[in-house]
């Protein structure tokens, strides 16, 4: 066996100011041209060890550094992040502070320039890479006029463009739509193929990991599990351990007691038939019946649109005629592409927006009567990023805000903060600083200081995008509870499963439009109508519509199952 | 939404070799601070609103008309106070004072619309490349340019963020000037966090791309000085040697002005 591109020996890191080693005892090597994913809980260390292969740790972020990290035969404490550049590329979730440059071409351009490589080289470079991406006919733009998947694109095109041997990517996906997500992931199939180049990706998306050679499990900074990926993504009890989602399928069959277990939606299929599975058809029309039910009693209007239309400053149409009913007690999923108008919709919603064209009635009252300031004690809404929203130095302060600023009085304020903070789960933390809780954490003293107001009605923006699997869980079943309670929820998200698994119905859009309403079952059996929005349900809803049925969860499936033998 | 200074219109004044562009920029600023008296001032002023209009400039003008305001006004406040002459009008305005205090705030607001048509014609990379190429080290003039980027930054997260308090009950409409201030305040807090955040990344990957990494460096973008760019540059410092002879020969001062 060759010598491995990158080893790592012995490695702990520890912040400073930190008390709790964020690396120990790491031990890994990676081969040329390998696919390695990295995956794990929020905090657990993937973007610490993710970032000590380019030296940004020990040389950037300040700490203690124990053990080596050699890459090509250069130790990172004897070289600058900028010496390593040339070997090991890195891109980062976050792809707007990672472009700095005024048009696509020049942010190429700036990697080689600054190993002073020359002109005419720095063009053929310009030019092959952002064919590669697929961005060749935006050379001129800016890229702060590019979408989210054509940043993070560019981003790869100027980190390929020094010809590393090796590519960390840190969540580069994190913060994308599907679509864009897709589009990212063309690359990284195209760059694993690739033997001259080392993959190192930080990940959620466990159905992308089927694409890696090998899967690293880490948690609290410590290497669980690195293996074969079948054999650590067939391992669906130690990645539920890990808060990491486990994929469907295997999931369903390991609980019908099957033993070698299928991952793809193939697999699947080939594997239910082989073993003669069979669905009880009436157990499954019944379950449908009893949904359509419950979703039937829903029935008094809380937001009407009628024709509603928007459009910016007279130029782009973000909203066409949109008519749809939000009823009471309803819990709602918007879905579909950025651009397509989901923000924009929620935006009026609750006053933030007002429509150009047609109405939008809340409570039977036009939101243009009712003002943002009214509109805000019956409709919350909470924005995608907490720290667009946070600013006070108590938790308590933070989730008073709304109330103080209606002027009630302080016994009812402290009574109202209790119930909110009681409701996301933050009791006992009034007196903490928001800013050194998690990004789950901060998501939900968000939460809680929209719920303080009592709205109605809670609108929220990608609740789970950013948390783990288990922050998803948690977040998104503690929204079911005040759904049970009585709220109604409208949640715009990306994450598939968590629509499958928690709204009652959805809407999907696309262009300013929406295409598609209705029960979420309803709307995840219209494979194509989805495909057209580019959306995808997730493999499990896809491996029971090749059955001819829409299952939406694991437990579902099993309720109906017949010819197990568990 | 777009928050770039930079207007992309490939104006006569944006296709000007960035150097000729950065020299026509410091000559401004001298020839704006020859004079006391504004009608001297008015050929500069003339030739600043040219290039205001010429490279679409008047478009950022616009959109920062609140701070002209507020600077004008206080600035006409200002200089009527600390200084006077012997000609009274009314209070402590004297005609001396007054013809200062105009003169003193064109200056401010020609300083401005110069900078302004500067960063408005030249790509952020032109602007440190021409100040590279006429004697300043790289890094003063990347952080430079850096600068000049935290702004769209900071403009469009003010806005994300102050839409998300407005969802809270803020009302950021009503109240006079220090009540709306008072409200504002709280908008800061995140402003600052979210972009002392995206400093921090910035860091990272303009190290993970090997900032600094050789003391020789490439620049990709190339300009070679043409005909207009001369002929400009020619104007330029014959206008300004004549301005300063004018100076020099005692013209343009405020006859009987007193600053204290």
């Amino acid at each position: 066996m060759s010598e491995p591109i990158v080893s790592i020996r012995d490695l702990k890191y520890r912040y400073r100011g930190q008390k709790s080693l964020a690396l120990q005892e790491i031990n890994l090597a990676l081969e040329q041209g390998e696919f390695l994913m990295l995956m794990g809980p929020s905090e657990a260390g993937k973007s610490t060890l993710a970032a000590t292969i380019n030296g940004l740790i020990p040389n950037f972020h300040i700490g203690k550094l124990g053990g080596d990290v050699v890459v090509m035969g250069r130790n990172t404490k004897d070289y600058s992040v900028a010496q390593m550049a040339e070997i090991v590329g890195m891109v980062f979730q976050d792809f707007e502070a990672q472009l700095f440059s005024t048009n696509v071409e020049l942010e190429v351009a700036f990697g080689p320039e600054n190993f002073a490589v020359p002109r005419e080289e720095i063009k053929t470079r310009i030019d092959e890479n952002l064919e590669y991406v697929g961005l060749e006919g935006f050379r001129n733009r800016p890229p702060s006029t590019l979408s989210g998947g054509q940043k993070q694109k560019l981003a790869i095109a100027s980190v390929l463009a020094l010809k590393p041997q090796v590519l960390v990517m840190d969540e580069p996906t994190t913060d994308l739509d599907p679509i864009s997500k897709m589009g990212v992931f063309e690359i990284t199939h195209r760059l694993c193929k690739r033997d001259d180049l080392t993959l190192l990706i930080v990940e959620h998306e466990t159905e992308e990991a089927l694409f890696a050679d090998r899967i690293a499990l880490i948690k609290e900074g410590q290497l669980i599990k690195v293996g074969p990926t079948r054999e650590i993504l067939t391992d669906v009890a130690l990645m539920e351990s890990l808060g990491v989602m486990p994929l469907g399928i295997p999931k369903f069959f390991k609980a019908a007691g099957v033993s070698e277990l299928p991952l793809t939606p193939d697999e699947g299929v080939e594997t239910f038939k082989s073993l003669k599975f069979q669905i009880n058809d009436l157990a499954y029309q019944e379950m449908v019946a009893r949904e359509k039910a419950k979703l039937e009693q829903l029935n008094e209007p809380l937001i009407q649109c009628q024709n509603l239309s928007h459009t910016y400053k007279g130029e782009v149409e973000a909203l066409k005629k949109v008519n749809i009913e939000i009823h009471r007690g309803d819990m709602v999923a918007i879905i579909g592409q950025n651009g397509s108008g989901k923000t924009t919709l929620a935006k009026h919603f609750n006053g933030l927006l007002l429509p150009t064209e047609g109405e939008i009635l809340v409570n039977g009252k036009p939101t243009r009567e009712q003002g943002i300031f009214a509109l805000g004690k019956s409709v919350g809404y909470v924005f995608q990023n907490p720290d667009h929203q946070i600013f006070s130095e108590k938790v308590f302060d933070e989730v008073a805000f709304s109330p103080r600023i209606r002027k009630l009085p302080e016994e009812e304020v402290k009574q109202r903060v209790s119930e909110a903070l009681t409701a996301v789960g933050l009791e006992g933390l009034e007196e903490e600083d928001p800013f050194t809780l998690t990004k789950s954490g901060r998501q939900r003293v968000a939460v809680a200081s929209v719920l303080a107001s009592n709205p109605d009605v809670l609108i929220l923006d990608e609740p789970t995008t950013g948390l783990d699997y288990s922050e998803q869980s948690s977040m998104m079943n503690m929204v079911r509870r005040l759904n049970e309670n009585g709220s109604t929820i409208i949640f715009i998200t990306h994450h598939m499963w968590v629509v499958a698994e928690y709204a009652k119905r959805a809407l999907v859009m696309k262009d300013g439009d929406v295409i598609l309403g209705g029960s979420t079952r309803e709307v995840f059996s219209q494979s194509e109508v989805l495909r057209d929005a580019f959306l995808r349900p997730p493999h499990f809803v896809e491996f029971t519509r090749r059955l001819g049925y829409t299952f939406l969860t694991p437990a579902e499936m099993e309720a109906c199952l017949e010819g197990a033998h568990s | 939404m777009d928050a770039e200074i930079y207007i992309d219109n490939n104006s006569f004044i944006h296709r000007l070799d960035p150097r000729v562009k950065i020299i026509i920029f410091l000559l401004t600023f001298v020839a704006i601070l020859l004079f006391q008296d504004p009608l001297w001032m008015l050929p500069i002023t003339v030739l600043i609103v040219i290039q205001l209009v010429a490279s679409g400039a008047l478009v950022n003008m616009r959109r920062i008309r609140y701070i002209l305001i507020v600077l004008t006004v206080s600035s006409m406040i200002l200089w009527n106070i600390f200084s006077s002459g012997d000609t009274k009008l009314f209070w402590i305005v004297s005609v001396q004072s007054l013809t200062y205090a105009v003169s003193r705030t064109m200056l401010m607001i020609l300083m401005i619309s110069t900078g302004m048509i500067l960063i408005t014609s030249t790509r952020n990379e032109e602007l440190v490349n021409g100040m590279i190429r006429l004697g300043m080290p790289y890094r003063v003039g990347f952080a430079i340019s850096t600068a000049l980027r935290l702004v769209p930054t900071i403009v469009t997260s003010t806005v994300t963020i102050s839409q998300a308090q407005r969802s809270r009950g803020l009302d950021l409409e009503s109240g006079n000037l220090l009540e709306k201030l008072k409200k504002f305040l709280p908008l800061l807090v995140p402003v600052f966090i979210s972009s002392i955040r995206n400093t921090n990344i910035f860091g990272m990957a303009l190290e993970s791309k090997g900032f600094g990494a050789s003391e020789k460096r490439t620049f990709y973008l190339d300009f070679q000085m043409k005909k207009a760019d001369y002929v400009v540059l020619a104007f330029s410092i014959l206008f300004m040697l004549v301005s300063i002879y004018f100076a020099v020969m005692g013209y343009g001062k405020i006859e009987g002005l007193i600053r204290s």
